[in-house]
């Protein structure tokens, strides 16, 4: 599974930043589509289930986004039929119980703190990446519906 | 004041419910006391007068609800009211004494919205100071990866202390929710075992830094009644204290016992430690948020573990107190409640 991305829902550019740096160093480049606010976002889903763009392996979901909340555009990645089963981990500044029940209420599988340190940061990423895109197994393909055309197009 | 009939009607009111009602003497005086009671309670209130006739006994109205009367406006505002009877001639008088506590709705009311607003303030707190605290977290290592060089070690320095500041910025905020948290938190009682919480608290604390050597002496078991979350937090700030403390002695000891205080029904508990200790003369300070006794550089903290301690025993109705002097030591004591007091 080379060909696989993430997609980050981040509208701070501080953020998105850091998180492709945190990437960076656990030697994983090139491999994060970012969506700034929560209304690009949607229409990345949207291509996604039109069958115009592959699905991302793993989506990492601000819920503090201007435009469309992280909670509404959660909401839509589990309406979406070649997007539902995607893995999200919702990674946020608040842990206030509120948020966190929320997030997994809408059908996160997962929820992280973004942490102030840059070393814990970069630890996180890896222990995200490594349980989403290697430990656990995925959904298989076929309970989405193929892809127009077969195989879904290749990125680089 | 107002004088209520058997049948329900007014028979005297005082100059006060004149003033408060709005109306004459003699406009009240006849008529059903229902006049002075607003449209929503108008039907019920009979069968309430009714009920209190059959069994008189001074009490106040409406079994602790907020209660409210009609002015003669029609304006209506929130009241306490008093019942008494008195037998006279006539027969048995109810009286009503009304007190308007329109003042005391709005403290309250203004209470509560400052709370909700302490609390969307918590929440940005958490939400909106954390993100740029990770922006200078993050950059600053970055420059300390990607421009060592180029800093130089002046310029590393720099990065580095704006680095461990901004780390430092993000604990104090947490600590600082979490005392807000803890303000609200319900307190569950229940038995705990203080000793047995003690014992997994120095056993992590070693777990982490197996290279100190520490004599801990526990004292197992210790039933209090008590939150066992609330109270664990409580333990693991004074159990972190002693370890921090200690950790300039070769020789360190952390000793934690109780003791019946027989005329009160409490346990005094203790957690002495033979390490820094601290300038009695500012015992004071100890347990307000953000006092520090001594430096960052010699122990670091945020100064709000031993306000969080104040914080969960007080919530059990507990005191707490310390005992120390420079280089001697301290003793943080707290009383609970037993736990055969349930």
């Amino acid at each position: 599974m080379s060909d696989w991305r993430v997609l980050l829902v981040e509208d701070n550019p501080d953020d998105e930043a850091l998180t492709i740096r945190a990437f960076a160093k656990n030697d994983i480049h090139d491999k994060i589509v970012v969506a700034r606010d929560g209304a690009e976002a949607v229409d990345y889903l949207r291509a996604i289930d039109s069958g115009e763009t592959p699905p991302p392996a793993l989506i990492l979901l601000d819920l503090k986004l201007p435009k469309v909340g992280g909670l509404d555009v959660l909401h839509q990645i589990r309406a979406g039929q070649r997007t539902r089963l995607i893995p999200v981990v919702v990674l946020t500044t608040s842990v206030e119980p509120e948020d966190v029940l929320a997030g997994y209420d809408g059908g996160a599988n997962a929820y992280v703190r973004k942490p102030v340190s840059f070393s814990d940061f970069v630890a996180a990423v890896r222990t995200i990446v490594t349980f989403w895109l290697s430990l656990v197994e995925r959904p298989p393909a076929a309970t989405a519906p193929a892809l127009p055309g077969g195989q879904p197009a290749a990125h680089s | 004041m107002v004088c209520v009939a058997a049948d329900g009607r007014i028979t005297m009111v005082n100059a006060q419910a004149e003033r408060l009602f709005g109306y004459q003497r003699e406009e009240l005086e006849g008529q059903l006391v229902e006049v002075l009671v607003p449209g929503a309670a108008h039907s019920v209130h009979p069968q309430y007068r009714t009920t209190y006739m059959a069994d008189p006994k001074p009490r106040p109205m409406g079994g602790g609800m907020q209660l409210s009367v009609c002015r003669r406006d029609g304006s209506i505002f929130p009241a306490d009211i008093s019942l008494a009877a008195i037998d006279t001639e006539e027969g048995i008088l109810m009286t009503a004494a009304v007190r308007d506590v329109t003042s005391r709705q709005q403290a309250q009311e203004e209470l509560e919205r400052a709370n909700r607003e302490l609390e969307s303030f918590a929440y940005s707190v958490s939400h909106d100071l954390r993100a740029p605290l990770r922006t200078l977290a993050g950059f600053s290592a970055a420059l300390l990866d990607e421009c060592a060089d180029e800093l130089g070690e002046a310029g590393r320095g720099y990065a580095g202390r704006i680095q461990s500041a901004s780390e430092q910025m993000a604990k104090l905020i947490d600590d600082l929710l979490r005392l807000a948290r803890m303000s609200k938190a319900e307190v569950n009682l229940q038995p705990v075992d203080l000793g047995a919480e003690v014992a997994s608290i120095a056993a992590e604390l070693q777990r982490d830094r197996p290279d100190r050597s520490v004599l801990f002496t526990i004292q197992q078991p210790v039933w209090v009644l008590a939150d066992r979350s609330l109270i664990r937090t409580a333990l693991q700030n004074l159990m972190e204290n002693a370890w921090k403390f200690t950790s300039g002695r070769d020789d360190a000891s952390i000793d934690f016992a109780a003791a019946p205080v027989t005329q009160q029904a409490r346990v005094r508990c203790y957690v002495r430690d033979n390490g820094a200790g601290f300038d009695p003369a500012y015992v004071d300070k100890l347990f307000r948020p953000f006092q520090r006794l001594h430096s960052a550089r010699e122990f670091p903290g945020t100064g709000v573990g031993l306000a969080s301690v104040r914080q969960v025993v007080e919530r059990h109705g507990g005191r707490v107190w310390a005992e120390g002097v420079v280089g001697g030591g301290a003793t943080f004591y707290l009383t609970l409640q037993p736990a055969d007091a349930l």
